[in-house]
Parts: structure tokens; C-alpha cells; sequence
């Protein structure tokens, strides 16, 4: 007997019917992205693992009122995933960028360096599921900075190596006119002598004060450089190990700019393609499979 | 001592005898002559022996007379005290003159002895080299058949040779120092490179006539030459400065998956500064440089000359880069 107290409930037969849909398509959108797989079908992959970005980069369509959430049935696979498409994508990116070298770090995640250079710089990681570079920032700045100082003609370092240059140039100057400054502070100290042996008449008195105060200013101005002289084997030092780790860096610049330039002309050039990575390289699975089949 | 007056007015001196008392009573004065003449003999005899090895380190074409013929000759006790030669060689004029004559079996004589009055001895002088280099055997102390190949002006020894333990090492140290720097600011590469080529063939000459165990260090042109640095460590700064220095050049000094440090340079020679696991005793591994190319003539010696970049390098970087020198030797 049906109380009347009672909600009314979703039909059980409805719901039934509902949840069976519902995990036939997941059923079905996994059995294709199964066959896409075993295909060796990259381009539908990725069209099925993000039909929204698919739809509007490739397509250019508008987006469909679908649900995308079957794509979350593989969010705990992801590494795999990477792993499987990242064969073809690198091998893609080794033609396009082959001043990139990846290194797979861990099962699905793939870093790469920029050259094969002495001292070549991490330079990112690869988004495979996404087609993208994740630059490291800091390094990418360095060389987008390098770029935009081509213009003044200078290196990345070249302000900052100059200023140390000088700074030796000026403590190295200290440390080779100690001898000078030796014999000027004798020179002083006699004369102080001198004067504190000497009569004064009460006219002169406060000239000789004077003089005397300035000798000895003079005097401890020379310690002070004394000082800085002695310290400065050490700091010369400090400063060439800065300077080379600077020219090394503008050395590391200066093939990554080479290496941009020669695939890409211009640093906007490479910026572009970077954008436009998922499309190309989508644009060149579609044309690569057209000639294989 | 005993003497007499001969009849003639000559005197006869008799040597002291250092025999036994009761001999020295128990001989007649026919048994002292007797007894000396037969010592006289004796030492005529070891005075003709030595001209026979003499002979034969003059005119032997078969190198192991040869080498006989220097050992017996570097140790051989010509004078005693019945006989004295006062016209002699020295043990360094021996070897001297055996490795010209080892030189001449080859057909590949390029060193010439001169004969230094002021100083009574033997010395090599190298066409070209001329005067700027006057080589000699300063033999060890204290060791049999042990002696350095000497530049007398610098010191620098280039070489120590065994002749009992059957080995030469070439001094690295002194080649930089004397054939690099010194003698590359003076000469030309040719003139500075046939000293080095007489060098590596006297080398090779006593590893293969003689089974020695030969170490070229830095002019060892083999593809598999590993010239170890004396620091373990790896070349840091030396390696970025090279970097720096050979980019500057048109060269690129670049890595490998080992993280070594690879330059290649013209005609597809390679430079490699990598490290390897250290022998024997010690563990670990330690830096050095290894030089491949497809024909395995060009050693660091070479490289040294062909690049002034790596010369001023590996000059400047010393305290990184010294490459070991045997330390049981020099």
C-alpha cells in the first residue's frame, strides 16, 4: 500500500536504463580509445582523451554540447598515456626542435636540455598529453633577454662582466701601487716627526696644526687602501670564478640563440611555433597517416 | 810497499799485497813475480775483454749484442790496481753512443754525438735544436742501470730508462715544459716535431727490439693513450674555461650521455676528457683525456702545437690539468 507520506522516487526502470547508457558509453568511448591505441592511431587519441580542445584547435568547430567527463576514466593512466605518445611526439620534436634532447625522468615524464653542449642548461618539460613545452621560466627569460639585447649588441652578461672587470682592474691597481703608498707613508711619518721636533712660533701655530691633521688623514686614507689591497687577492679571486661562471653562461646563450636561429630565424619565430604546437603537430599526424594508409 | 832498483835505474814498484800474512812469508820472491805477472795478465786480459764489447757496440748489426754489449760495458770495472786506463768513457757516453748506434740498425740516425772538451764528455745534440739543447745520461744513485735523459741547460729529464728492469718513461712534465713552451716559442712546429719523432722512435725501437715497457705519456698517439691528470677530480673551471676558449675558436666542446666532455676539432680528431676507474689500490675513478682519430697519430703532444687555444688551456690550467708522471720515476 502506497503511503502517502511518501516521496515520490525516481522511476527504477528509468534509472536502469539510464545507468546502462551511461556506462555503454564509457564502455564504447573506452573500446575506442582502445582500437585507437592498438591502431597506433596517435591522432585519435589525443582527439579522444580532449575532444574540447580538439574540436576547437582542429576542427575549428564550435563546441559541441557533449560531456566530456569519460576523459576522466583515464586521468589515472595519464602516465601511460604520455608514455605511448610520446614516441611519435618526440620524434616529431627532434626534426622541428633538434637542439632539444629529452630525457625520460620517469615512467611518462620527459625533461629536455637545450644542446648537446658543454654545460647545456635544463631547460624544461615536455606536456606530452597536451603538446607543450613547460619552459623553466628562469632559463627561458634568460634567453628571451639575450634575444631582446641583440640589439645593443651585448651578451647577456656583458654589463655585469665589465663592471667585475673593472672592480680588478681597480683591485689589482691597489695591490700594485703598495709600494708607492709604502714609501709615501714614510715619507709622512718623517714629516710628522720633523714637525713635532720643530719649534713653532705662536703665529703659525694653527697652520702647522692643520697641516699636521692633514698628514695624518692622509696617512690613515693610505691604511684604509692598505687594507682593501690586502683583501684583495681574495676578492679578485671570487670575482674570476663569477666572471667565468658568466661567460659561461653567455657562452650557453649564445649556441641556444645560434641554434634558434638557424631552425627558426627569429626568436618570435620559435615563440610562434611553440604556440601553434598542438595544431602542427595534430596537422602532421593527420598528413603522416594520409601517406601511410 | 816493496821496490827495487833495476839495473837499467827503472824502479819496480811492487803493489802492497793485500793476501794473507802467512802467503806474503811463505812466497819466494820467483812466486811475487810469478804472482804479479800473472795479476798483469789478468788485467790485460779484462782490458782485451772490453775492447771485444767495444767492438761489438761499435759494429754489432744485431741489437741484442748491442744491448748486451751497453749493459756489460756500463758496469764493467776496467781499472784495478795493477791497471789503470786513464783515457775512458763514462757510463753516460756509453749509452749515448749505444743509442746512436741503436738509431743506425733503423737507418734512422736524426741525433748526433759532439764530444764537449770543457766538460769531458759525450753529449746529443739535435739537428735544428742546435745548441739550445745538450743532452746527457745522469745516471741514479744508488740504482744499476738506471739513468735520466738529460737536457743539461734546464734540467729537464725526458725520459728515464732501465736497463735492468727493461723499461723508459717519457717525463710529460719535462716535454711540456722543454718542447712545448720552451722550444715551440723558439723553433718552428717542424723542427720542434722531429726531436719528438726521434723520441717516440727510440721508444719504440727498445719496446719492440727489446721487450722494454715503454710509457709515451703525451706523445702517445695510440687511440687508446689515456693521459691521466694527476687530480682525481673532475676539470670544473678548466672545463668551462675550455668551453668558453674553444667556442671562441669555432669549436664546440660537447657532453654525452656519461657527462663527458667531448671537442671535435679538424680532420674528424676528437679530444675526450672523461673519467675511468682508477687501478690497483685505489678506488674510485680519475679525470683525463683521451685523443681518437681514425689513423692514431695525433697525440696531446700534437694537439698542444696544432691549437694555441688548448695550448694556453692546458698551460694556464695546470693545477687541473697536469697530466701524471710516473712518481717512481720522476
Amino acid at each position: 500500500m502506497a503511503d502517502e507520506n511518501e516521496f515520490t522516487l525516481s522511476d527504477h526502470k528509468q534509472s536502469t536504463t539510464n545507468l546502462s547508457s551511461s556506462l555503454t558509453r564509457k564502455i564504447e568511448y573506452l573500446q575506442a580509445l582502445n582500437a585507437a591505441v592498438e591502431k597506433q592511431d596517435d591522432r585519435l587519441v589525443y582527439q579522444l582523451i580532449d575532444d574540447r580542445r580538439y574540436s576547437s584547435e582542429i576542427l575549428k568547430a564550435k563546441q559541441k554540447n557533449e560531456k566530456f567527463e569519460n576523459e576522466f576514466l583515464v586521468s589515472d593512466i595519464h602516465d601511460q598515456l604520455s608514455t605511448f605518445l610520446s614516441e611519435k611526439l618526440i620524434k616529431y620534436l627532434r626534426e622541428i626542435y633538434p637542439f632539444f634532447y629529452f630525457e625520460e625522468v620517469q615512467s611518462g615524464v620527459y625533461q629536455f636540455y637545450f644542446g648537446n653542449w658543454w654545460g647545456r642548461r635544463l631547460f624544461g618539460e615536455l606536456d606530452v598529453l597536451n603538446v607543450k613545452f613547460d619552459f623553466i621560466e628562469e632559463e627561458y627569460e634568460k634567453l628571451s633577454r639575450s634575444f631582446a639585447l641583440e640589439v645593443e649588441n651585448k651578451r647577456y652578461n656583458t654589463d655585469t662582466i665589465n663592471e667585475l672587470s673593472e672592480e680588478m682592474d681597480n683591485l689589482q691597481e691597489l695591490i700594485d701601487t703598495q709600494d708607492q703608498r709604502d714609501e709615501r707613508k714614510e715619507e709622512i711619518r718623517r714629516e710628522l716627526k720633523r714637525q713635532s721636533q720643530e719649534k713653532v712660533s705662536l703665529f703659525s701655530q694653527v697652520k702647522v696644526k692643520e697641516q699636521k691633521q692633514k698628514l695624518i688623514d692622509e696617512l690613515s686614507n693610505l691604511t684604509d687602501l692598505d687594507e682593501k689591497a690586502n683583501d684583495a687577492y681574495q676578492k679578485i679571486k671570487s670575482y674570476e670564478d663569477k666572471v667565468l661562471k658568466l661567460s659561461k653562461e653567455d657562452t650557453l646563450l649564445g649556441y641556444e640563440k645560434q641554434s634558434i636561429v638557424a631552425k627558426f630565424g627569429t626568436f618570435e619565430n620559435f615563440e610562434d611555433h611553440n604556440k601553434a604546437l598542438y595544431r602542427d603537430y595534430i596537422a602532421d599526424l593527420i598528413a603522416t597517416k594520409g601517406k601511410v594508409d | 810497499m816493496m821496490e827495487r832498483i833495476n839495473e837499467n835505474g827503472s824502479i819496480t814498484f811492487f803493489p802492497e799485497t793485500v793476501d794473507e800474512e802467512q802467503n806474503v812469508h811463505s812466497l819466494s820472491t820467483t812466486g811475487r813475480l810469478l804472482a804479479y805477472n800473472d795479476e798483469l795478465k789478468k788485467n790485460l786480459k779484462n782490458g782485451i775483454k772490453f775492447t771485444d764489447i767495444l767492438d761489438k757496440l761499435i759494429e754489432t748489426d744485431d741489437p741484442y749484442e748491442l744491448l748486451d754489449a751497453v749493459t756489460a760495458l756500463s758496469t764493467y770495472q776496467l781499472n784495478s790496481s795493477y791497471l789503470v786506463f786513464p783515457q775512458q768513457y763514462s757510463q753516460s757516453d756509453y749509452y749515448l753512443i749505444f743509442l746512436n748506434r741503436l738509431l743506425q740498425l733503423h737507418e734512422n740516425e736524426k741525433v748526433v754525438i759532439q764530444s764537449s772538451d770543457r766538460n769531458d764528455e759525450l753529449y746529443h745534440e739535435f739537428p735544428g735544436i742546435n745548441h739550445q739543447g745538450y743532452f746527457v745520461f745522469r745516471l741514479e744513485d744508488g740504482f744499476e742501470g738506471g739513468a735520466y735523459y738529460t737536457e743539461k741547460k734546464t734540467g729537464e729529464v725526458l725520459f728515464y730508462i732501465n736497463f735492468n728492469q727493461k723499461l723508459l718513461h717519457f717525463n710529460s712534465s719535462a716535454i711540456t715544459n722543454l718542447l712545448v713552451v720552451k722550444y715551440g716559442a723558439m723553433f718552428n712546429y717542424k723542427v720542434v716535431k722531429e726531436l719528438e719523432s726521434y723520441l717516440v722512435n727510440l721508444g719504440n725501437y727498445f719496446k719492440e727490439d727489446f721487450g722494454f715497457e715503454v710509457d709515451f705519456n703525451i706523445m702517445d698517439a695510440s687511440n687508446n693513450a689515456y693521459y691521466k691528470f694527476t687530480k682525481q677530480e673532475i676539470p670544473q673551471d678548466a672545463l668551462d674555461k675550455l668551453f668558453i676558449a674553444a667556442s671562441k675558436e669555432n669549436f664546440m666542446l660537447v657532453t654525452d650521455l656519461n657527462d663527458d666532455a667531448i671537442l671535435k676539432l679538424d680532420n674528424n680528431v676528437e679530444l675526450i676528457i672523461t673519467d675511468r676507474p682508477v687501478e690497483q689500490e685505489k678506488t674510485g675513478f680519475n679525470w683525463g683525456m683521451s685523443i681518437q682519430d681514425q689513423n692514431e697519430k695525433v697525440a696531446w703532444f700534437d694537439l698542444l702545437f696544432k691549437y694555441s687555444f688548448l695550448k694556453d688551456w692546458y698551460l694556464n690550467n695546470l693545477k687541473e690539468l697536469e697530466i701524471e708522471v710516473n712518481q717512481l720515476y720522476f
